[in-house]
């Protein structure tokens, strides 16, 4: 007698309903974004060798009230990318130095620590000090 | 104890050609120490014996009993009723297998995954068949937590990958794959690490995570994938660099 | 696929089973063998077993004290030459296992660990945290998987012996995924079944542990030996049944009573919560019958105390029952006593084999708890029961192999076919045809495990067992009028379980005559009108053949090689 399994079938929505699947798509989703934001910065220096008026023009347009509150949606995606990997990576720890794995809490502040730090450090050397 | 009221929504499936799954619903009494796997043999027992089901040794050691409860990969016979009813428990089988017949799905995919990553002490030579191998509790503990997995796919379950890429190795045979790896008795490493460095090894991963949210043993497979991931990409590595080490 | 020939046929994927077919495949890589189980094998009730498996391996121990101990234990039942057999074979059986793979747990030294249990002189309980059997079954299993000279049949309920020309040759099981019978014919056939705890109410034994092999070869003629002698372990869980391991109480565990008294001082000074299974249940019963235990929802029960131990020595050697005891009592077992009762748990009694796992019928073996040796009498040790089935799943395995490479042709094709039509016609026309009847299988399956678990429980009297022989009898042809709701031949469960039902009201009925007939009390089996041990009229093994009728009871003698029956004193 043939067997009539029924193949699976995902349902349509399936990442909205479980808050923990959700948040992965929007970590997955902050890396394309994380891409567009390379993009933007090339263009950038496209718009810069164009010329003074080019450059000028692309700035004006990224001040621009939609543009900008765009970059803040966008902003907040990039953030939880890197806070959920920062999490992800005390929950993994596949590269072990210590004899014990750490908790991962105490990973994921060391990590947060580095990043503020290095966050810090560009922004002093892009705009000295605020 | 006092007795309430529940609606167990549970899906049917029957396997004819054409055959759809479909829900239905029973309404239980049931006390507050009772688990759905209870609720599901009540309603074999006294009200639906066509109602077909797996489960065993009712105290979450075999594996047998994994279903959808409200939409979460559980195992029946751990979930207790008062946690998850809000008037209407919703049982189906678990996500991203094919069914076999109401909650019961096939999964021998696994078992074939399984085998392919020699889950057995791999040696050359065996040396003293009359004394063990010293081991010591530290290398006990370095796979011990990988060794705690009962096979109950709750992990399939919850990976969206698995869903998508059912070639997809999978978080309990790559669980099990660490556990050998990690053994000090093992020796067999390099041919589970080739195996599991391919596309549809490890490397289909990409960090869910809800594997080791839904894991009853604690395994942890999510962490184990990515030692992983770092072990076969070191391997990899060596073997480019250093051919003569193969 | 109809038919199939194999080599070696082995019924059951336990520890029992897949170290028989391990055995085999090792013995002779030529040799095909066939693994049936009604559930994928690493849902084999081996997988519960907590505590431990016993074995030889220090200087302070010898194989002359672990048969002492055994051969004590078992009320000087078991059959001694078996019991010399079988300790001298555990020590490598546990390196065996340790080569395989299996995580014991470890000394600091390196060296596997052992520790104390009920019955044993000396720490001799080789554990894996208090997860052995999941380690063993697992471990086996996976080992299983380098031989690809054993085929699985996941999931294939085997509902007959094939006997042809005075052997067997073979088994008739039904596969639940295709829904078709499926004739496997072989050379050998090993029953490794297990027990057949489900015949009673309480027990701490999965749904599966019906007694498809004993009432198999019951069936096929071979007669069931000791099946009165049935394990109560004094600490399950109320309500549940799920076990709490003996090692609780090798660790140093109290049994205590609602007074907070350590009771078994009363019954047992000598080994206090360290005896033997048997006694230790029938204080429990004392103490509920006087009056000193707590009552709860499930009725009276006592007080498991390991508080003392610690919560590091808890969670590094008894994890798992903390584990149970907080989800399913919801209390944690650092803080308050373990509510325990007694509940039916393990068979001594099974199918009559010899040390090689031989039974009475040629080509049919058994092994493990389904096999009754016996090297665990009226009463078994805890973690004897393991180490039984890896000494003797070896020793079938390897029997088998030699019988089947002894033999060049294989079973007739004719005796499988016809076989296979019979049950084809049995289950399917027969069993699976009925229309809903006026019984149901749930309300049998019921009344059954009831009157076992009042008439035929840890205390026993004439007017209760004979109540329970005719009871049987009467669930018998009432067993007659259930019919089936589901008409389905794929994964019909309901179909399975009226099939285990038929199986184990054969089963129930042996253990209720053979309980009957035993009028003297000896380990686990109580008589209160025949409360004391009776070696003039019953130092004999009970065998129970089946006839058209009730269970037709004869005897056969117990083997005493060193060690002369004595009072079993602690």
């Amino acid at each position: 007698m043939a067997r009539h399994e029924y193949p699976w079938k995902r349902r349509p929505g399936w990442w909205l309903r479980n808050p923990r699947y959700l948040a992965f798509q929007l970590r997955e989703a902050g890396g394309v974004v994380c891409a567009l934001y390379g993009l933007l910065l090339l263009n950038l220096l496209m718009q810069l060798r164009e010329g003074e008026s080019a450059y000028v023009a692309f700035l004006t347009m990224l001040r621009t009230p939609p543009v900008l509150y765009l970059n803040g949606v966008l902003f907040g995606l990039v953030l939880w990318h890197a806070i959920s990997w920062f999490m992800l990576i005390g929950k993994a720890q596949p590269v072990q130095l210590t004899r014990k794995p750490l908790p991962w809490k105490a990973v994921f502040g060391i990590n947060v620590v580095l990043w503020l730090g290095v966050s810090g450090a560009v922004v002093y050397l892009t705009f000295g000090w605020i | 104890m006092a007795e309430q009221d529940v609606v167990f929504r549970v899906t049917r499936y029957r396997p004819v050609p054409g055959g759809r799954p479909t829900f239905q619903d029973y309404g239980l009494p049931f006390r507050n120490d009772m688990v759905v796997l209870d609720g599901l043999n009540y309603i074999k027992d006294h009200l639906d014996p066509t109602l077909t089901f797996r489960w065993s040794c009712r105290m979450g050691i075999c594996g047998s009993c994994g279903a959808n409860i409200n939409g979460q990969p559980s195992l029946t016979c751990e979930t207790f009723i008062r946690d998850v009813s809000r008037g209407v428990v919703t049982v189906e089988p678990l996500s991203n297998f094919p069914i076999l017949k109401d909650l019961v799905v096939d999964f021998d995919d696994f078992l074939n995954k399984l085998a392919s990553v020699k889950p057995y002490i791999v040696r050359k030579d065996w040396g003293d068949w009359t004394k063990e191998y010293t081991q010591y509790p530290e290398d006990l503990e370095a796979y011990r937590q990988q060794s705690l997995c009962i096979n109950c796919m709750l992990c399939y379950a919850a990976c969206p990958v698995v869903g998508t890429s059912p070639e997809f190795i999978g978080p309990a045979a790559s669980a099990l794959a660490l556990r050998y790896i990690r053994d000090s008795r093992d020796e067999g490493a390099d041919a589970r690490l080739a195996r599991l460095n391919t596309k549809n090894g490890v490397w289909e991963c990409t960090f869910v995570g809800e594997c080791s949210v839904v894991c009853p043993k604690d395994v942890d497979p999510a962490a184990a994938i990515q030692t992983l991931k770092v072990l076969a990409t070191m391997r990899h590595l060596r073997r480019l660099l250093m051919p003569a080490s193969r | 696929m109809e038919r199939t020939t194999h080599d070696i046929v082995v019924v059951g994927g336990g520890a029992a089973g897949l170290r028989a077919a391990i055995a085999a495949a090792e013995a002779d890589p030529d040799l095909t063998i066939a693994l049936v189980s009604k559930v994928y094998p690493m849902r084999s009730h081996t997988v519960s077993a907590e505590g431990g498996t016993a074995a030889v391996l220090r200087d302070y121990d010898s194989f002359e004290l672990h048969a002492l101990d055994t051969i004590k234990g078992s009320d000087f039942l078991a059959d001694q030459d078996a019991v010399e057999f079988f300790v001298a074979r555990c020590p490598e059986e546990i390196i065996r296992l340790e080569h395989w793979g299996c995580p014991w747990s470890r000394d600091p030294d390196g060296r596997v660990s052992q520790r104390a249990f009920g019955g044993m002189s000396v720490k001799r309980t080789v554990y894996a945290a208090d997860k052995v059997g999941f380690h063993i079954l697992h471990t086996l299993f996976q080992t299983s998987m380098k031989y690809p000279q054993i085929h699985r049949f996941d999931e294939s309920f085997v509902t007959s012996l094939i006997v042809d020309g005075g052997a067997c040759t073979g088994v008739v099981a039904m596969d639940l995924r295709s829904g078709s019978m499926v004739a496997i014919a072989a050379k050998a056939t090993i029953l490794a079944t297990g027990g057949c705890g489900r015949v009673y109410e309480f027990t701490t034994n999965g749904f599966i542990k019906t007694g498809d092999g004993m009432a198999l070869a019951y069936r096929a003629g071979v007669p069931l030996k000791d099946m009165e002698m049935v394990q109560f372990h004094p600490t399950c869980l109320p309500g549940t049944g799920i076990l709490i391991t003996e090692a609780a109480r090798g660790e140093g565990g109290y049994l205590i009573n609602k007074d907070g008294e350590r009771y078994m001082q009363r019954y047992l000074p000598g080994k206090m919560e360290l005896g033997p299974r048997d006694i230790l249940s029938r204080a429990m019963i004392e103490e509920i019958k006087a009056g000193r235990a707590f009552e709860g929802p499930y009725g009276p029960y006592l007080g498991l105390d390991v508080r003392h131990l610690g919560a590091k020595k808890i969670n590094e050697r008894i994890p798992m029952v903390r584990e149970l005891v907080q989800k399913y009592m919801g209390l944690d077992p650092i803080h308050e006593p373990i509510p325990v009762r007694p509940g039916q748990h393990y068979m001594m009694g099974g199918v009559s084999t010899n040390m090689k796992g031989e039974t009475s019928l040629p080509g049919l073996y058994a092994v493990g708890e389904t096999a009754c040796v016996s090297i665990n009498g009226a009463n078994r040790l805890g973690s004897n029961s393991l180490s039984e089935c890896l000494v003797f799943g070896t020793a079938t395995g390897l029997a088998a192999a030699g019988f089947a490479k002894r033999r060049p042709s294989y079973p007739r094709g004719a005796a499988a076919r016809e076989a296979l039509r019979k049950e084809e016609a049995r289950v399917f026309d027969g069993l699976l045809g009925r229309e809903r009847g006026k019984e149901t299988l749930a309300g049998i399956r019921v009344e059954m495990q009831q009157l076992m678990e009042r008439d035929v429980g840890i205390f026993r009297d004439e007017s209760g067992l004979a109540d329970a022989c005719a009871n049987l009898a009467r669930l018998r042809d009432r067993f007659g009028a259930i019919g089936l709701a589901d008409k389905d031949r794929v994964f019909n469960t309901e179909l399975t379980g009226v099939l285990e039902l038929d199986l184990m009201l054969d089963v129930a009925a042996t253990i209720a005559h053979s309980a009957r007939e035993r009028r003297e009390s000896r380990g686990a089996h109580s008589r209160t009108d025949h409360p004391q041990r009776d070696d003039a009229n019953y130092l004999k093994h009970t065998l129970a053949f089946r006839t058209d009728g009730a269970p037709r009871i004869d005897y056969a003698p117990v083997t005493i090689t060193k060690w002369q029956p004595a009072e079993r004193k602690y």
